[in-house]
């Protein structure tokens, strides 16, 4: 008797899985139509590194060498030399690797001017790995592209239709900001 | 001891056929090579190969400032990602002195627990295509996804976060963290009854799991098994409960252990220790402040005093440890990962010799290795 | 260094292909379904139906060209329904394993991607069809068209309707045994012959597993039989008016269920071509049309061995006529179409069990078959033996 009875759970166990398998049928399927439908990431999401510029077209960076000595597979080289008008430095050079990028937004979190930023771009596949080279050129043209982007020091900056830079409304700021941003505490203990 | 590092065909003897299974083989979770001798079905020989994803980790640590080195731990165990920062953070942090918020705890803790989950849906997934069923694997993907969304959210990136850093976390959780991740567990709960019926339950799986790749207690340990795989042989030896880290201590939770040490015994593991993290992951919900400080204190230039530091985690694969030594510069003198996988993966001439070929690709899912962390 | 073009002209633009999968037509894709089911349905009545009943009220059958000519004529016809079937079947089963996985499934190539097959088969037909320098050639070449033309030859046994079938043969059932062992051959030398581990070891397991699922799948096929009292097929279903033979013949009909799934290679039953252990088992060195030949015979015994299943349990093409007289043209169409809808149900259930169920192992197999399937094949004989006993007395 006990075969009949072992054999009867297997059945009404395969009757389980064919059931689980079967009531998916009705339900929505959540395949993502990419190249058609592009995803909505957020700024947040470490994909292309920009350089942001000034309302009045200036260099937001003051080429203190933070990035280049935090990035752990140094794929940033920077050339600088004295300002001619003042005191501090200008950039004469800013290449960034995307080939050997490994994508950890070390930079990002380093910059004390919040030049350099991730934007929400992410489609940069190439054909050519020498194209995946960006010079400061590139890096600018992806910054003024740019909508939104973040920095841990600004939190996401949106770029008005007008060209003029402005700091997102809260909803739209991630951890952290929203509740630094309306009551100037928390953040980090000091 | 040695084992035989290659199996050569024995002069005279024709019934025994010599297969390369991998590098290249769809049931070896990446570049695993095993030379198995087989006669008809039933293996009679067996020496694994591993080193075909080496990228030299410790070496290029010790070439790097410690912040630096954080980015490169995550790639160990892509699988599970973001848990490989931890022993190392833990080590420096000790060598440092840093204090951590008990909140930036709490925050590490639930994604600590979020990927362990996320490791272990990729790990039921990929097993049970290695079994011949197909619709687990999408089912296991899908709910996968909700997990890496959450992480991207906050920490910027969905395997590879680079989101640990000394004295708690990079930043803040993004306002609908907590919401999306009691969104997530609620899914995942109305998800796992269906795992149960597709993988446990079903008769299929445990005529193929039961008493196959049987793993004894003495063997488990004198191998240096963790994990899930020490606890189905019934050792119940776990990182959070031997040597607690971070908010774990605060939090109830049971290790599940099995005595059989077969395939069935690590898949039910596996499967109650994701009901685990659910249960974790909801008390350390509650238990986390809406807002507060997320990180400690720590000195811009991060220069550990002399010394060394041993620090291990239990990572969804077993015991992760991490040995830091330190001179007082800002780059460490040494750094050595001790990977579970690694010392999972030398059981397979104890489990594979002897078993069916077909038993083979059982026990290599259930022992479940991630090669970027076994060659690193 | 030269200033770089910027990201815009740079940047590789993801290639759109067909159509876009964004704007789903669930109505065209109801719609494409009906055309396909009808096409199937057109099929059958042609091959099994139109062109016989054209050729014998011309009496052209009682000369040897006229005969010839309908023979050729009718395996044209068998192609073509082999191929029918084989696209539409495709396309069910990767839609329907979508559906179940929480995906689409194919998308691009006709709307809602119904097409998907055709374009699968045109790529298959223009790839080189290789063969490593190590296989034994003749055996090798031949392997695809045994396993093929076993399918094949079996719809020359299928009764679709009253009257409705290729050739009434009066050994219809042992025709089955013999013509579907004769696949196994195929498997079983097209994985040996072609130099490689894994087709060897996929070869092995493929004779050991079509050969020991011949036996209850025989037995089963002789209870009924016995049970009906005739070995051809048509008398079959015609004793299966009042009472389908799956009430008295129910553990035959496990049986065929289950030897029928192994017969398949289908999950959970799928050892020989085992992509997770032997990588593609007894198909590793296939490609192109050669391959296909596997893939098409795989799909149309999908169709004729559920086929097979409805006529000698489930009353074959048994149901209401509304009226029309039995044998007439009208009559055998719509017998054809319960006859499709029926093996429409089974081969979803078929597509079901391989959504839901890993992999045996080879040794269980084994035991499935000698221990399970055999004493249960036996004892259904049996009772099939009791039954008619029973009846004749009466």
């Amino acid at each position: 008797m006990s075969l009949f009875a072992e054999v009867w759970e297997a059945v009404k166990a395969v009757g389980a899985g064919l059931g689980a398998v079967n009531k998916r049928i009705s339900e929505p399927a959540v395949t993502e139509f990419y190249p058609y439908k592009k995803p909505e990431i957020p700024p947040v999401s470490v994909q292309f590194l920009a350089l942001i510029q000034n309302e009045d077209g200036t260099d937001r960076c003051v080429a203190c060498l933070q990035c280049e000595r935090v990035c752990p597979s140094q794929v940033i080289t920077i050339e600088r030399k004295r300002n001619p008008e003042g005191k501090g430095f200008v950039l004469e050079r800013f290449d960034l690797d995307f080939a050997n990028c490994m994508h950890c937004a070390n930079c990002v979190e380093a910059c004390p001017v919040s030049a350099i930023v991730t934007v929400g771009a992410f489609e940069h596949a190439v054909y050519d790995i020498n194209l995946l080279k960006a010079d400061k050129a590139m890096l600018d043209h992806i910054g003024h592209e740019a909508k939104t982007w973040y920095s841990p020091k600004f939190g996401v900056e949106i770029r008005t239709p007008d060209g003029r830079i402005e700091k997102a409304p809260p909803e739209m700021q991630p951890g952290g900001l929203a509740e630094l941003l309306a009551e100037g505490e928390g953040g980090e203990a000091s | 001891m040695r084992g035989p590092t290659t199996v050569e065909p024995v002069p005279g003897r024709t019934d025994e056929l010599i297969i390369n299974m991998g590098p290249q083989h769809p049931a070896t979770h990446g570049v695993l090579k095993v030379v198995i001798g087989v006669e008809g079905e039933r293996i009679t020989r067996a020496v694994p190969h591993i080193g075909f994803l080496h990228r030299n980790h410790e070496k290029i640590e010790e070439a790097r400032t410690y912040p630096q080195i954080i980015t490169y731990t995550d790639r160990m165990d892509y699988v599970s990602g973001l848990q490989n920062e931890l022993p190392f953070i833990l080590a420096v942090e000790d060598l440092l002195g840093v204090e951590v918020p008990p909140r930036a705890k709490l925050i590490r803790t639930i994604f600590f627990e979020l990927f362990r989950i996320a490791s272990h849906l990729v790990w039921l997934g990929t097993g049970m295509l290695d079994l011949g069923a197909i619709t687990p694997f999408l089912y296991t993907f899908r709910d996968r996804e909700m997990i890496l969304e959450i992480t991207e959210k906050t920490a910027g990136a969905r395997m590879l976060p680079n989101y640990f850093t000394f004295g708690g976390v990079r930043r803040d959780v993004h306002p609908d963290f907590f919401k999306d991740v009691a969104h997530f567990l609620d899914f995942f709960e109305t998800r796992l009854p269906d795992y149960y019926a597709l993988v446990l339950d079903s008769p299929v799986f445990q005529a193929r799991a039961v008493g196959v790749g049987v793993l004894s207690r003495e063997r488990a340990i004198a191998r240096g098994a963790s994990g899930p795989v020490i606890r189905a042989s019934g050792v119940a030896y776990d990182v959070r409960k031997a040597e607690p880290y971070d908010a774990y201590p605060e939090l109830e939770f049971e290790v599940p252990t099995r005595p059989e040490g077969d395939v069935f015994a690590r898949f039910w593991v596996r499967f109650k220790e994701m009901e685990e993290s659910v249960k974790i992951i909801r008390q350390a919900l509650e238990k986390t402040p809406k807002t507060g400080p997320y990180k400690g204190k720590v000195p811009p230039r991060v220069k550990p005093k002399p010394g060394a530091r041993y620090r291990a985690v239990e990572i969804s694969r077993g015991h992760l440890g991490t040995y830091v030594v330190s001179d007082g510069s800002e780059r460490p003198l040494r750094v050595k990962h001790r990977s579970p996988s690694f010392a999972n993966l030398q059981l397979i001439p104890d489990l594979f010799v002897g078993a069916r070929f077909a038993d083979a690709i059982a026990i290599l899912s259930s022992l479940d290795p991630v090669f970027g962390e076994v060659d690193r | 260094m030269s200033r770089m073009p910027l990201p815009a002209d740079r940047l590789v633009q993801p290639r759109l292909v067909g159509y876009d999968p964004t704007h789903p037509r669930p109505w065209l894709e109801r719609i494409a379904y009906t055309l396909f089911f009808s096409a199937l349905w057109v099929m059958v009545i042609l091959a099994y139906g139109a062109v016989p009943a054209l050729f014998r009220h011309y009496g052209w059958l009682s000369t040897t060209a006229g005969f010839l000519i309908y023979a050729a004529v009718e395996a044209v016809l068998a192609f073509l329904l082999a191929a029918v079937v084989a696209l539409i079947l495709i396309v069910v089963l990767r839609k329907y394993l979508g559906k179940v996985q929480e995906r689409v499934g194919p998308m691009h190539y006709g709307p809602a991607g119904v097409f998907q097959t055709v374009f699968d088969a045109l790529k298959l037909l223009g790839k080189e069809d290789f063969a490593p320098k190590r296989v034994d050639w003749l055996i090798f070449r031949l392997a695809p068209a045994i396993v093929f033309v076993s399918a094949f030859l079996l719809m020359v046994a299928l009764p679709v309707a009253g009257g409705w079938v290729m050739a009434d043969l009066n050994v219809g059932l042992l025709y089955i045994v013999a013509v579907s062992t004769l696949g196994a051959y195929g498997v079983v030398l097209g994985g040996l012959s072609q130099g490689n581990k894994w087709g060897l070891l996929g070869g092995f397991r493929a004779g050991a597993q079509l050969v020991s699922y011949e036996v209850p799948l025989a037995l089963a096929l002789l209870s009924v039989g016995v049970y009906s009292g005739s070995l051809r097929l048509s008398d079959v279903v015609e004793h299966q008016y009042g009472l389908w033979h799956v009430v008295p013949l129910f553990l035959s009909f496990l049986v065929y269920l289950v030897a029928s799934i192994a017969e398949l290679k289908a999950t959970p039953f799928d050892l020989p071509e085992a992509e997770s252990e032997l990588v593609a088992g007894y198909n590793t060195e296939y490609s192109g049309m050669s391959f296909a030949f596997f893939f098409l015979a795989e799909f149309v015994e999908l169709f004729l061995l559920p086929g097979f299943m409805v006529v000698l349990f489930f009353g074959g093409w048994h149901g209401p006529l509304f009226g029309l007289e039995p044998g007439s043209f009208a009559a055998g169409v719509l017998q054809s179409l319960y006859f499709l809808v029926k093996v429409a149900v089974w081969v979803w259930i078929f597509l079901w069990i391989r959504a839901t169920l890993p992999r045996f192992r080879d040794d269980q197999l084994m035991d499935l078959a000698w221990k399970g399937l055999l004493p249960l094949a036996l004892v259904g004989l049996l009772v099939a033996a009791f039954l008619r006993m029973f009846l004749e007395v009466l």
